[in-house]
């Protein structure tokens, strides 16, 4: 269980600090399902559970740990070794197409379609790509940093039409995000002595 | 069946008694026998990821409350957990006996709901009605800890918000020395019930190999034969210290999943009292004002006690950038909070991991060839909720 195994298949390191120790790889996004394919049959791996598959979006982020727009998350479970691991694979938003995993681990389905949903993410050879979170007719997709909290359009029944009628949001009152985060790097600094200190 | 027979597609839901919540299932029948059910789910979808990325991390844990509304706490802990880790800090260990005999009256209250359901659905009435009358006593300690019988906010990063009141701890143990009584009443009504075990023996097996390849997690996992619980695997807080049993089950089928549960309740009762009787005193909060809001008592009298909290409670803390997974044993399965933080007082990313959405995805494959009478059996037995399914 040395991250040597791990390295192998590994094409570089992932500069952000992961804590609660699990391994971690950075791949190349055309290898995915190679890279799948192996840790789930390396005997000395036996990745035998796909835990999640997630996505961030790197637009806003203050901290440079990816020059893409997209970093996606695959979590792994050992059940035999009792480890768990993380695979990144970097997306940029001109290409947002990735190979399916749903072939090597069924349950990547909903994941898959949900990272779709509220990312964009294109999964080729995807079995049924659809919404899943969203309704059928949604367009856009609202975990993206540039999708607006409110969204674009509401629901509501319509008396008189006798249906459910889609209409652009109108706010009561103007949306107030409030920027609340002080100027000073007071905090941080406090909170880092207090860690140095233990 | 005669040749010119065709498929009839059945819509199950969304508003269905069975469902256990909205849950469109759209179930292609050959008779009576189910060839494929498509779950349609998103219907309860309320953009909880989104709405917390534009919350701080104190603002935040109420949303844990409302993911699977019956096992509020156990998720909070999930959440407290990542963003100590992140903030590299641990709660005082009574804090820690808190959470974990917490996490476990939540335990309880979900099986003590899902195990009525699940009968209910396959004919069982009286169950739902002994039941709910222990849960009430049950949430009155949720009440009398947190003020709310659900949506407690009570497991903060850092600890827990308040210390227990006087004789909680007393009142708790003699409600629960008393509580597996109850469990063998319950037993009495289900366990060798004919009509319950018709309707539930061999129905929906799910081997081992399945089990994993389906990535099932928590009571449907261990039902199928694996000794697998997070509790023990990878321990948090103080379940390292106390001596429990996983239940583990033989067939996997729907009532194997059942008697899962119901052992389960017992080794909680087990933590629970073990957690009396082990609690030290101290304090319940991690004592550094930059991360914990003051007493109210210090800021009668200290400047700086009311600026650390109106610092709090306007910017809240900033967490050091880093990506962590943390995830607990909630009653349903592995419940997982993936949170990327870029260094401000907000999570860039979180997201959750539900038990439920996994296994929900494993409905078709449980339930093909099976009847349609079976499907709400299935269902029932998997712990569907769709607060966490949805999110």
């Amino acid at each position: 269980m040395s991250p040597n195994i791990l390295q192998k298949y590994s094409t570089g390191n992932f500069h952000f600090p992961i804590k609660s120790g699990i391994d971690n790889i950075l791949v190349n996004k055309d290898s995915i399902l190679e890279v799948t394919q192996k840790i789930k049959e390396d005997e000395d791996l036996l990745y035998n559970q796909l835990v999640d598959i997630t996505v961030t979006d790197n637009m806003l982020s203050k901290s440079s740990y990816s020059n893409e727009r997209f970093t996606l998350i695959y979590s792994f479970l050992s059940l035999k070794f009792n480890k768990r691991l993380f695979i990144f694979t970097n997306i940029s938003e001109d290409n947002l197409d990735i190979n399916s995993i749903t072939q090597i681990f069924e349950p990547a389905d909903w994941f898959e379609r949900e990272c779709y949903d509220l990312f964009g993410i294109n999964f080729v050879n995807h079995p049924n790509l659809q919404r899943i979170m969203n309704d059928y007719n949604f367009q856009g997709h609202p975990l993206r940093k540039d999708f607006p909290l409110t969204g674009y359009e509401e629901v509501r029944y319509d008396e008189n039409l006798k249906k459910v009628v889609y209409e652009p949001v109108t706010l009561k009152q103007e949306f107030r995000d409030f920027d609340n985060e002080s100027p000073w790097e007071g905090m941080k600094e406090t909170i880092k002595e207090e860690l140095e200190k233990k | 069946m005669s040749e010119n027979f065709k498929p009839v597609t059945l819509n199950f839901g969304p508003q269905h008694p069975a469902a256990h919540g909205v849950l469109r299932l759209l179930v292609q029948l050959e008779g009576e026998v189910v060839n494929k059910a498509e779950p349609h789910i998103g219907l309860l979808h309320r953009g909880t990821e989104k709405l917390i990325e534009q919350k701080t991390y104190t603002q935040a844990i109420p949303y844990f409350d409302r993911l699977d509304y019956v096992s509020p706490m156990c998720q909070e802990h999930a959440f407290a957990l990542a963003v100590e880790n992140l903030l590299n800090i641990e709660a005082p260990k009574r804090a820690q006996y808190i959470r974990v005999m917490f996490a476990e009256v939540t335990r309880i209250l979900n099986h003590l709901l899902n195990i009525p359901a699940f009968a209910m659905d396959i004919g069982a009435a009286t169950p739902m009605l002994w039941a709910f009358e222990e849960r009430e006593k049950m949430l009155e300690f949720h009440e009398a800890v947190s003020g709310a019988r659900f949506h407690a906010a009570y497991f903060r990063p850092g600890g827990v918000h308040q210390d227990l009141p006087e004789n909680l701890l007393e009142k708790m143990k003699k409600y629960f020395t008393n509580f597996p009584k109850f469990i063998d009443t319950l037993e009495e009504l289900l366990t060798e019930n004919r009509i319950f075990k018709q309707r539930s023996v061999d129905i929906g097996i799910l081997k081992k190999d399945d089990a994993i390849r389906l990535s099932c997690s928590g009571p449907v996992l261990r039902a199928s034969g694996i000794a697998w619980d997070l509790r023990k695997s990878q321990p948090y807080d103080v379940y390292d210290d106390l001596d429990f049993n996983i239940p583990v089950g033989k067939t996997g089928d729907t009532y194997d999943r059942y008697l899962v549960r119901m052992e389960e309740m017992r080794e909680s009762v087990k933590i629970i009292l073990q957690c009396i009787e082990n609690i030290p005193e101290g304090p319940v909060m991690v004592e550094n004002n930059k991360i914990t809001p003051p007493k109210r008592s210090e800021m009668k009298n200290s400047m700086e006690a009311i600026i650390h909290h109106f610092k709090l409670f306007t910017e809240g803390y900033r967490v050091p950038e880093g990506i962590t997974y943390k995830s607990v044993e909630a009653p349903k399965g592995e419940f997982g909070v993936v949170l990327v933080s870029d260094g401000s007082s907000k999570p860039y990313r979180c997201k959750l991991r539900a038990p439920g959405f996994v296994h929900l995805q494993a409905l078709h494959f449980l339930s093909k060839g099976h009847q349609l009478a079976d499907v709400p059996s299935i269902l029932g037995s998997l712990d569907i909720v769709f607060g966490e399914v949805d999110r």
